[in-house]
């Protein structure tokens, strides 16, 4: 069984030199993250530089480039790390509730996110609305996706007429008024809970007019 | 007006004028102060005698547009006729005919005003206090004329139709959607938002 034991170990020992050096590379990727996502923040998408990056980041410009192919790359990925971790958040807040309750949970859960993340989020959306940079943001995110979810919730539980187009355009518009505002919160330097009792009562003046009689 | 001030005026109109064209080619991120004084045929240094930052030169561009369309649409408002829902359908449709014929340079003002503020205290890019203002008229004169419910909350009414109405403009950045099928699609919102101002509670 020697040779066994001698062939798995050299098998072990082959499969974990890739290992540590993928390892190694997520850890440059993760600090490259860390440190663009605080300049992004600081300075929006054309304010922060990948030598600042780089420096903040503790290694060379050839590290960064090393790991992403570009300044829109570095963005893009971490636009798409916030999204997804919103949509779970979102997914999550509105487990066990039905109707006007999901809703105004997946709100709450966003806006609570979002706030907390604020100026990054400024500089993502602020980016979607550039030429050139917004295309390329949109073809790599499904900035729909919140919207979807709120699709979900009206389509399922509150009673529409059928035709599914009117359910559509409600999601949407819950959607776009909740992020006029979140950019009012941004602007006017709202705190938490007067911005979910805004979002609560502009989700309810939209749902206002599907409840029949 | 004396020889300085008219040429400070001179140069004033100069710098929008490169600054607008600017802004619309290449978007607000990309547009550099150093380039509009190159198109403006002016030094960097008169640029900032003129205007604070980047962001000041961007809303002066705007209230300048706006001015024109508000001396127009000022003089219509009063004799528009029909129920508020229309009336308001009417104001909105005006507005998107009006930014799509400088589409990119509204979308520049958007993708501005989500930038920090320079100044503190300074009037926010991309808050149109004009348009919100012809909208709460109009919302208050259906409440006033029985059209409206009488207890609904005004500012937040008005809120939801600008947001609603601005955030539509990302079918036009995202799928080269035309002022037409915003109005369309805006003219839908405005019907189903309006059923919950108008019904009773």
């Amino acid at each position: 069984m020697n040779h066994f034991v001698y062939g798995g170990l050299s098998a072990l020992e082959l499969a974990e030199r890739p290992n540590q050096r993928a390892l190694a590379k997520q850890r440059t990727r993760e600090k490259i993250i860390a440190a663009a996502k605080a300049l992004f923040a600081e300075r929006g998408y054309e304010g922060a530089t990948i030598r600042d990056i780089a420096k903040a980041a503790g290694m060379s410009t050839g590290a960064v480039f090393a790991s992403f192919t570009d300044k829109s790359d570095l963005f893009i990925d971490i636009a798409e790390t916030e999204q997804a971790e919103l949509y779970s958040e979102m997914r999550a807040a509105k487990e066990g509730l039905t109707g006007r309750a999901a809703i105004l949970a997946m709100l709450d859960a966003a806006a609570e996110r979002q706030l907390a993340s604020l100026a990054l989020v400024q500089a993502i959306m602020s980016a979607l609305w550039t030429p050139g940079l917004g295309d390329k943001v949109r073809r790599r995110l499904d900035r729909r996706a919140a919207a979807s979810l709120i699709l979900g919730v009206v389509q399922d539980d509150l009673q529409l007429e059928p035709g599914g187009h009117c359910a559509t355009l409600i999601s949407d518009m819950i959607w776009d008024g909740y992020l006029a505002s979140l950019r009012r919160a941004a602007l006017d330097g709202l705190t938490l809970e007067p911005l979910r009792a805004r979002i609560h009562d502009q989700t309810k003046t939209i749902l206002a007019g599907l409840r029949r009689g | 007006m004396g020889v300085r001030e008219s040429r400070k005026e001179a140069t004033r109109l100069r710098v929008l004028d490169a600054a607008r064209d600017l802004f619309e080619e290449v978007g607000y991120e990309a547009a550099t102060i150093r380039e509009i004084a190159r198109r403006a045929g002016v030094s960097v240094g008169s640029v900032f005698t003129g205007f604070a930052s980047k962001s000041d030169v961007l809303g002066e561009v705007i209230r300048c547009r706006l001015d024109e369309l508000y001396a127009d649409l000022e003089c219509v408002t009063p004799h528009l006729r029909g129920s508020t829902a229309d009336r308001c359908r009417l104001l909105f449709a005006v507005h998107y005919a009006f930014e799509f014929r400088r589409l990119r340079l509204f979308l520049a003002l958007i993708s501005a005003s989500f930038e920090f503020q320079e100044t503190p205290g300074q009037p926010v890019l991309g808050s149109n206090q004009r348009l919100r203002g012809m909208v709460l008229d109009c919302l208050a004169e259906g409440v006033a004329s029985g059209d409206l419910r009488p207890d609904i909350d005004l500012e937040l009414a008005v809120d939801t139709l600008v947001g609603v109405y601005a955030w539509n403009y990302r079918l036009a950045a995202a799928d080269g959607a035309d002022a037409q099928r915003l109005t369309q699609l805006f003219d839908r919102q405005i019907g189903l938002i309006f059923e919950g101002l108008t019904r009773a509670s």
